[in-house]
């Protein structure tokens, strides 16, 4: 069974301590970074942050908004990224909770091939080609943990579970928070396992909050051996 | 606070004015957002809009400074539309009290005022012109039908009569609409069974009029009936671990520990200083708690100085040292004294000053002329580095520097007061880095090493000093349990109290059996009863709400006064004991009741406010063997008229000492006229002077804290917010020409500081009576040691050198400034 | 050639079909055996109270039991009523304020004049700063006051701090400034 977490934007305050639970959990180093005039810092997600809120200030209907976006990997349940890699001693899949899993191996891979495929432009590149993101604190889910980031979530934004439990959830959630922001919706829901709830338009949070109309998926050569998957899999093993 | 954390989310109104809960206490908004989704709405008011503001259903803008002209147009718009709590402002609050005939205000002065005299202050009044008007008996004259022409209501109706909306929206610069909006919204929670709550911090308390801000709002929750229920209260948001705690312990010139005062120079001996602050009332009806003082201030003593203390020598009472009547000895008065050389030896514990007091760079100033300083603290700092900071020569100052390496928290055991008074034991983790140790150790060894050179090589005056109980260690080290013990306090000799026999060496179960007459000890009368022969009550960790289930957790932790939650509790329920909100009640009365009357005694709930019999029976009866509810207060009333304060009865606006406009609407007085304004050459200050044309203010972010001292240099912190910015409008940015993320210089009339420009659409000019006045921001917690580029520094540079007259705390909210592109 | 949006949907649907019919779904037998120990597994539990600000919340330190004993891991306490395992960015921090090589770990001396610091021993250092307080406290002793009223007090010597203490630290630390006759005794309430 996938586990989903559920990031509820109306209520994130972007304290993040998201963001450092993060870090700390995963023993990760700070960046070097710069005021770049914003708040939200670094300015994006990197080798060494795997979790990051995105903040922008924008006027919607004559009523300032400073929206909040903890982005993160998403976990697809068909992760593009784990089809274009084609190397489970990369990038494989965890069947327990279904989180998509990067290894070292990943320098042997087109980096930017997988970088390209990913939709919400998530995998990041380190030194010698390795490639990093959320491992969706898989550790401490075998372990009857919930992730860092949804233990140190003050209000509730994030809640984490079984994912048919989740999507009901969300659903419920959506329902309510829809009467304080008409226009809210789920986030690609039937497609990921981290589901966002944003108030407004996605694109007035972060460019990459939903799958783009015109980046990320899977070659077409890719998508072809992922249709007979278990069967080129099966001959690439043999 | 009054009520806690938790109890935030059984609030039906949430008023976040004068903090930025959402940044500098986030998990408050665990409760807050609780709160939303049962319904509450959440009011946002704040020059800036910030990540509080982001989740209000209203967001306000006001021009740093005028949040009183805000809050007293919340009063007259209440008084006007009559959305008071009529039973409530009658039966508990001084509003149906008579006010003597020398009570007058008039254009912006109250009577009694005098300018100038000795010290800081501005003026001075003489509060006798505020008194009660008293019956026969001693007793303050009321008219619990308010309509007495000099009664408290009535007076400050004809108070705030001149803050209508158009005089205030010209003051704040806050539209009308949104004036309107966030009174209505606050109002509503006057309604009977209904709650409005305020989280405040800094952003009201640094001003020449703070004290008088947070009355004003205290008004506002007693005509509202908000006081003592859950959901409501008037709740400081404190900023440090233990803020709340190192206050109860009175690590303050003025008081001793447990809110007592430390002794004038006119109180000559103990009896003359118990019966100058204990106060008397000849009302049979209140409870007039503090009258109680002498058995707190003599267990006091006792435990400073143990057996040495005893009657014969006054329980030690002249070991202490004692202030001069009318002097200050508060923060800024410490380094007046020492820029002026008259100090020559300095602590700071994990404190520094260097960065945290207004007008730093007279701070940094002053230390120059120390002989010698003791810094202790986590890592270097601005303050212990002093003589290696920006501009100084090292060659020419003399200081010798101590430099003392503390713990860490997690290195060492002991209890924090959170604000909402819960006292919560910590455990040790690993032990302290390196060579250093718990501060506990410091000031157990040095108390040592001092008491051996005089007990030794003898001293002036030695007596208080090898007289001083010291014992707080086992094996050699500190031991916090030994501490914690001697504050709760001690059975100094086998005693029978309350028909009880009490052992000596055992621990006095709670304050109400403090004696007087030395055979008790307690180190904190407001403590006594959180480490007794029960145990540490402060280690409980029991997840069992109480019967009410609003969160109050009464086994958790342990919180003052004896485990109360929620405090002024008994103004939550009606004169009959029955609670205004039936659902999230906090105490009821559940005494038996026989032809109309009470006939047995019980509350049940919180720990009520004195456990009385209601104030009537159930037949509408007055009882003649209750206490009002306030029992803090010497006539057991919350004080709408509060002739205690050093500026006045009731609030007034006042502008800031550095103001952007030429005059104050409300009267000719433009500042508060008693506020204190120090006055060397290096306390600069210009108001309405157009180098200065912005208001400036400063405050916190998430990612940091405080000086920033154990936040800078942590990477992860950093990477987050690594630059000391300013905030400003995009039109204020075009006016100056500067692009958003390029370094520029914010200039007051005291320092210069170069900062990030954050130009951002979250601060909006504000148009003050027809005029467009600019504000920016600035965060507090950098300093040139940390990042060691040097080049991030301190906004306290920037800061005025005045503050409010009661609290002598800075006005490091508002003052004027000049930014420019570099 | 990149597909885009809506051809992934149909691919991930037509995959998820496949998959249906096809009972086998993807072989994953070579997935590695999961990191099933935590890194907190050889560590001491022990609970605290977040250092910042005064919400008061728990949280939880993991102190190795092996090497050089010192924190591996501090997180949210999930049975402490406030906070419920909850944590802001710099409650999330604390780790990185105890395990920071920038603390300072050994007492130091600066001497008038000096450009530098000089470490020094506990002892050393306590024992002169006692000298230093007795003799400033010593030689400007004020028994009375201008009005000959008793005061008993030294105002040539000033205290701040502080809130970081515990509440039993500023019991002693007080008792001890006042026994001094300190009457500039002052903390970050004030400020």
């Amino acid at each position: 069974m996938s586990k989903s977490i559920l990031i509820d934007t109306t209520i994130c305050t972007a304290c993040r301590g998201c963001q450092v639970a993060c870090k700390q959990w995963h023993d990760l180093p700070a960046e070097k970074t710069k005021n770049m005039g914003s708040y939200q810092n670094p300015q994006d997600l990197s080798f060494i942050t795997y979790k990051l809120v995105r903040m922008t200030e924008t006027q919607i209907n004559d009523r300032l908004q400073w929206l909040f976006f903890p982005d993160q990997c998403r976990h697809c349940e068909d992760a593009p990224c784990l089809e274009t890699a084609y190397d489970e001693t990369a990038i494989y899949k965890d069947l327990a909770t279904n989180a998509i899993l990067y290894t070292k191996n990943t320098k042997s891979l087109d980096a930017d091939e997988i970088i390209g495929s990913c939709p919400y432009n998530i995998p990041k590149k380190g030194a010698g080609g390795v490639l990093a993101k959320c491992d969706m604190c898989n550790d401490r889910i075998h372990n009857g943990l919930k992730p860092a980031c949804v233990t140190a979530c003050p209000t509730g934004a994030m809640t984490f579970g079984d994912r048919k439990k989740i999507l009901s959830i969300a659903k419920k959630r959506l329902k309510k928070v829809k009467l304080r922001f008409p226009k809210a919706r789920l986030l690609d829901p039937d497609t990921v396992n981290i589901i966002y709830l944003v108030g407004f338009e996605p694109t007035q949070y972060w460019d990459y909050a939903v799958a783009g109309l015109d980046r990320g998926g899977v070659s077409r050569s890719v998508a072809m051996r992922k249709m007979l998957g278990p069967f080129a899999r099966m001959m690439r093993v043999g | 606070m009054t009520n806690h954390w938790i109890d935030i989310k059984n609030s039906d109104c949430i008023l976040i004015m004068g903090s930025n809960a959402a940044e500098n206490h986030p998990i408050s908004f665990k409760y807050v957002t609780q709160a939303m989704e049962k319904g509450a709405k959440l009011i946002s008011v704040d020059p800036r809009f910030t990540r509080t503001s982001s989740k209000a259903d209203i967001y306000a803008a006001l021009r740093s400074g005028t949040d009183i002209a805000f809050l007293g147009g919340m009063i007259k718009y209440i008084l006007d539309n009559n959305l008071y709590n009529k039973e409530y402002t009658a039966s508990y609050t001084n509003a149906p009290f008579i006010v003597g005939r020398e009570y007058g205000f008039k254009d912006g002065l109250f009577t009694g005022y005098q300018k100038g005299g000795e010290g800081p202050n501005l003026g001075k009044y003489d509060k006798s012109k505020w008194a009660f008007e008293m019956d026969g008996k001693g007793i303050p004259k009321k008219d619990r039908t308010l309509l007495h022409k000099r009664s408290v209501f009535q007076l400050m109706k004809i108070h705030y009569q001149r803050y209508d909306l158009d005089t205030v929206s010209k003051v704040t610069g806050t539209p009308k609409t949104d004036l309107l909006e966030v009174y209505k919204t606050f109002a509503a929670s006057g309604a009977k069974g209904k709650a409005g709550t305020i989280m405040y911090a800094m952003g009201w308390t640094q001003h020449t009029t703070g004290t008088q801000i947070i009355r004003a709002m205290a008004v506002i929750q007693q005509l509202l009936g908000n006081m003592g229920v859950a959901g409501g209260g008037v709740n400081a948001l404190r900023g440090e671990s233990n803020v709340q705690g190192s206050t109860d312990h009175c690590l303050l010139w003025h008081i001793w520990p447990g809110y007592l005062k430390t002794p004038r120079s006119s109180n000559e001996s103990l009896e003359a200083y118990n019966a100058k602050w204990t106060p008397k009332s000849d009302d049979p009806l209140s409870a007039n708690w503090w009258s109680n003082y002498p058995k707190y201030s003599v267990s006091l003593l006792k435990s400073f100085f143990g057996e040495n203390a005893n009657r014969a020598n006054q329980f030690g009472y002249n070991w202490q040292p004692k202030v001069d009547d009318g002097t200050g000895y508060s923060w800024f008065d410490i380094f007046d004294a020492m820029y002026k050389g008259d100090v020559e030896g300095f602590f700071a514990w994990g404190q520094n000053p260097a960065c945290s007091g207004s007008n730093a760079s007279k701070i940094r100033k002053a230390m120059e002329n120390l002989d010698w300083m003791v810094n202790v603290n986590l890592f270097d700092n601005e303050t212990g580095s002093f003589w290696k900071g920006p501009g100084t020569d090292s060659s020419k100052i003399k200081t010798e520097v101590f430099m003392l390496p503390a713990a860490v928290c997690v290195e060492k055991e002991g209890s924090v007061t959170n604000s909402g008074r819960w006292m919560q034991w910590r455990y040790q983790g690993p032990k302290p880095m390196g060579n250093s140790l718990p501060d506990g150790d410091i000031i157990l060894r040095l108390g040592k090493k001092i008491m051996e050179e005089y007990k030794t090589s003898g001293g002036v005056f030695k007596d208080p000093i090898v007289n001083l109980k010291w014992d707080y260690e086992t094996h050699g080290e500190y031991d916090p349990h030994k501490a914690a013990k001697e504050i709760n306090g001690y059975f100094t000799k086998d005693v029978t109290v309350k028909g009880k026999m009490c052992k000596k060496g055992t621990l006095v179960p709670s304050f109400a059996w403090l004696q007087a007459d030395g055979s008790t000890s307690s180190g904190n009368w407001l403590y006594c009863n959180s480490y007794t022969e029960k145990g540490n009550m402060s280690a409980r960790k029991s997840q069992k709400d109480a019967p009410n289930k609003i969160g109050l957790y009464p086994e958790f932790a342990w919180c003052w006064p004896v485990n109360r939650r929620i405090i002024y509790n008994r103004a939550s329920v009606d004169p009959k004991g029955r609670p205004w909100d039936k659902k999230d009640w906090v105490i009821k009365f559940a005494g038996q009741e026989k032809d109309g009357k009470y006939v047995s005694k019980k509350w049940i709930g919180d720990v009520p406010d004195g456990g009385w019999y209601p104030m009537e029976n159930p037949d509408g009866s007055k009882r003649t063997d209750t206490k009002h509810p306030f029992i803090m207060r010497k006539h057991g009333h919350a004080q709408i008229f509060g002739p205690g304060r050093a500026d006045g009865p009731f609030p007034e606006h006042y502008e800031p000492l550095e103001s952007p406009i030429k005059n104050n609407a409300f009267s000719s007085q433009m500042v508060n006229p008693t506020a204190v304004v120090y006055s060397t050459k290096a306390d600069a200050y210009a108001s309405g002077d157009p180098k200065f044309p912005f208001v400036g203010t400063t405050y916190r972010v998430s990612e940091h804290w405080q000086t920033g001292l154990m936040t800078r240099p942590q990477g992860w912190l950093m990477e987050m917010q690594p630059n000391v910015f300013v905030e400003m409008s995009e039109e204020l940015a075009k006016i100056r020409g500067i692009k958003n993320g390029e370094r520029v210089m914010v200039e007051s009339a005291r320092a210069s500081l170069e900062c990030t420009a954050m130009v951002t659409k979250r601060f909006k000019p504000f148009n003050i009576d027809g005029n467009t006045v600019h504000q920016v921001g600035v965060p507090w917690h950098y300093g040139w040691r940390w990042p060691t580029t040097g080049t991030e520094e301190s906004a306290n540079l920037l800061t005025p050198p005045a503050g409010d007259p009661n609290t002598r705390i800075p006005e490091t909210k508002a003052f004027q400034v000049n930014v420019r592109k570099l | 050639m990149k597909f885009n949006r809506r051809d992934f949907i149909k691919i991930s649907s037509a995959t998820a079909a496949g998959v249906a019919v096809s009972g086998l779904g993807f072989d994953l037998k070579a997935v590695k055996s999961h990191a099933s120990l935590l890194k907190t597994q050889y560590a001491r539990e022990s609970t605290t109270i977040c250092c910042y600000c005064a919400v008061g919340c728990g949280a939880i330190v993991h102190t190795s039991k092996l090497g050089d004993g010192r924190v591996i891991n501090i997180e949210g306490d999930p049975d402490h009523v406030i906070n419920k395992g909850a944590l802001c960015s710099k409650g999330s921090s604390i780790k990185q304020l105890v395990e920071n090589d920038k603390r300072l770990t050994e007492p130091m001396y600066r001497a008038p004049y000096s450009d530098k610091w000089k470490t020094v021993s506990w002892d050393w250092a306590l024992s002169k700063i006692a000298q230093r307080v007795k003799k400033t406290r010593d030689m400007n002793f004020q028994k009375t006051n201008a009005k000959g009223q008793i005061v008993n007090r030294t105002t040539s010597i000033a205290s701040v701090g502080s809130a970081a203490m515990d509440n039993e630290e500023c019991w002693m630390y007080q008792t001890l400034m006042r026994s001094l006759g300190l009457v500039y005794i002052e903390h970050q309430a004030r400020i």
